[in-house]
């Protein structure tokens, strides 16, 4: 169902950790009405759209994995665990 | 800037160009302008996509790998190292 692509949809090089920051982030994430719960509703309705159009567009929102790819690696860095070393 | 960062940044700048067409063509399939725009691109991020693998590994596992297998090469994208840096464009 999905291909990993090993690149993130948008760039994320955080400079300064920011615990309250990674607090927001995460609720957008995985919270009631994070952006999880909205992909996993997008792909519930797009089995009853009508339309090709309707169809396709649930289907590639719902899909759309990079941007919470982008949120966990934002959350990662921005929250209360330490930036890996910088090599 | 390295070679790397700066064709990381090309190929990310075109996928993403790629998903708002793509997104944007779903509702209006009969847009011709869009479309061939969608066509160039595509083109375009494939070619940049094949460079960067050649340098720099494979960026999905559906890939040839060189011995030994190349897909557990580090680093990964949420890590610091991966990605490159916007700031210094703006300032």
């Amino acid at each position: 169902m999905w291909i990993y692509d090993k690149k993130l949809e948008f760039p994320v090089k955080i400079r300064k950790p920011d615990p309250r920051m990674a607090k927001v982030i995460i609720t957008q994430y995985g919270g009631p009405d994070g952006e999880l719960a909205a992909s996993l509703r997008y792909l519930s309705q797009r089995f009853s759209m009508i339309t090709p159009e309707a169809k396709a567009t649930l289907n590639d929102i719902g899909t759309s994995v990079p941007k919470l790819r982008t949120f966990s690696r934002l959350y990662k860095t921005a929250g209360r665990f330490a930036p890996e070393r910088r090599a | 800037m390295t070679n790397r960062d700066e064709l990381l940044r090309k190929l990310t700048a075109l996928d993403f160009y790629l998903i708002d067409l793509q997104l944007y063509l779903n509702t209006h399939p009969r847009d011709a302008e869009a479309l061939n725009i969608y066509n160039s691109v595509v083109k375009e991020a494939k070619a940049l996509r094949e460079e960067y693998e050649r340098m720099f590994g494979m960026l999905t596992a559906n890939n040839p790998s060189k011995l030994p297998w190349q897909w557990i090469d580090e680093p990964w994208p949420w890590q610091y190292s991966f990605n490159f840096d916007l700031a210094g464009e703006n300032g």
